[in-house]
């Protein structure tokens, strides 16, 4: 039973992971020609770059994954390669769903890549936990996606979206040039969301520590000890008297 | 054991894939048919549609340029047969060619395409043995091209309208 559990989990991080954040890698730049319905392979910008690497920072401040334990010196060399190639794959996931939910020119570009740059930033900086952070990054993304393939997108329509038509209205005289963009077919939208997706699903089954899920980790229990130490005296005495009783039953059964 | 094996495949799975991932940002096919015609160029097996080319071939003895060079294109859509892209560079100089002047933008692609059939046979000079042409070789077309975009004095010689085209 524990055997299946390991290869499993060995299965999951040597192989389900990369395959998952490759696909979502290779996904986000992928774009729909409205009118020829040419497929555009569009690589990641520079800002989606330096996104990655503060989402990456911020996973890490997070304990979302603990990077020292994914490259330690106690694995062994093969494991670690496998580990950097993962969480590099990781990385450029995390740069490519960017890519994918940021509007591809003009004023709105400008403005969701400041946006975005300012609410990592500001992030960096508070104290956040797991749930919390997974939270934030779903309205992140939720937002940007919403606006680029749904708002945007009806505004750069070939034909006139709705929203065009309403712009146009409203704005009767007044040039709409600081918001063109290219204009591309739905499924550029369905590619976008199926790649958020996958790469919500990788950060899902995405372990904090490789270490974490092994049985026979001696760190776990030191580990454990060190975040009990935080809570108040009160509180721990609780804890310790409740996990005697448990083993007192244990011992008895 | 097990667990080496899976780190093993893991490893190899994952450069694989992401080999793959690159050689599609950086070949950028445009269609699915396109992704097929590229690994086929990558893979070394990949070959000129011979019908396409000699249907392509009989609308450029007919003077049908354009049409030749749609069906040319069908028949090396990755641009990679030294052969079809001499043709292709052919075409625009027989259709740009003028008694009196020639056209620019015609004798331009062509160029780009005697280049092409040029970088694509680096290995020997390119000569074709069709007995319909008169330029038999992608150097002497190309300089024949050039020739056609150069400016000079030449250009004012009333004589010019007796040259014959090749």
């Amino acid at each position: 039973m524990n055997d299946n559990r390991a290869t499993n989990r060995a299965l999951l991080r040597h192989v389900l992971l990369p395959t998952l954040f490759l696909t979502a890698a290779l996904l986000g730049g992928v774009r729909v020609e409205a009118s020829s319905r040419a497929i555009l392979f569009v690589a990641p910008p520079l800002v989606a770059l330096v996104l990655a690497l503060m989402l990456l920072s911020l996973f890490a401040c997070a304990r979302l994954v603990e990077f020292g334990r994914w490259l330690s010196a106690g694995n062994g060399a093969v494991e670690n390669v496998s580990h950097a190639l993962t969480l590099l794959a990781l990385f450029f996931a995390s740069a490519q769903a960017f890519n994918s939910v940021l509007p591809e020119a003009g004023l709105p570009r400008w403005m969701f890549s400041a946006f975005f740059l300012w609410t990592l930033w500001q992030n960096q900086f508070s104290s956040f936990d797991v749930r919390r952070l997974l939270r934030s990054l779903a309205a992140l993304f939720g937002t940007a996606f919403v606006v680029k393939h749904m708002l945007l997108a009806s505004l750069y329509a070939p034909g006139g979206g709705w929203l065009n038509r309403l712009a146009g209205a409203a704005l009767e005289g007044v040039t709409l040039g600081t918001l063109e963009g290219p204009a591309y077919a739905n499924s550029t939208g369905y590619i976008s969301f199926f790649t958020l997706a996958l790469y919500a699903c990788g950060l899902f089954l995405l372990p904090a520590s490789p270490a974490a899920e092994t049985l026979e980790d001696d760190g776990r229990a030191a580990e454990l000890a060190r975040a009990l130490r935080l809570l108040p005296a009160r509180e721990r005495l609780r804890i310790v008297e409740e996990l005697g009783e448990e083993t007192a039953k244990e011992g008895r059964d | 054991m097990r667990h080496k094996l899976i780190q093993w495949v893991g490893i190899a799975l994952t450069l694989a894939y992401a080999a793959l991932v690159v050689w599609l940002y950086a070949a950028a096919p445009q269609s699915i048919a396109e992704v097929r015609t590229q690994a086929s160029v990558a893979a070394g097996t990949y070959e000129v549609d011979r019908a396409r080319f000699d249907a392509g071939r009989e609308l450029f003895l007919r003077e049908q340029y354009a049409a030749a060079r749609a069906e040319w294109e069908r028949a090396d859509p990755a641009r990679r047969d030294a052969r079809t892209q001499f043709y292709v560079a052919y075409s625009f100089y027989r259709q740009g060619w003028g008694r009196v002047y020639s056209d620019d933008a015609l004798f331009r692609q062509g160029l780009e395409a005697a280049d092409r059939a040029l970088a694509l046979s680096a290995d020997a000079p390119l000569s074709v043995e069709d007995t319909e042409l008169k330029i038999h070789s992608a150097a002497e077309l190309r300089a024949e091209l050039e020739h056609g975009l150069e400016r000079t004095a030449d250009d004012f010689n009333p004589l010019k309208v007796f040259r014959e085209r090749k």
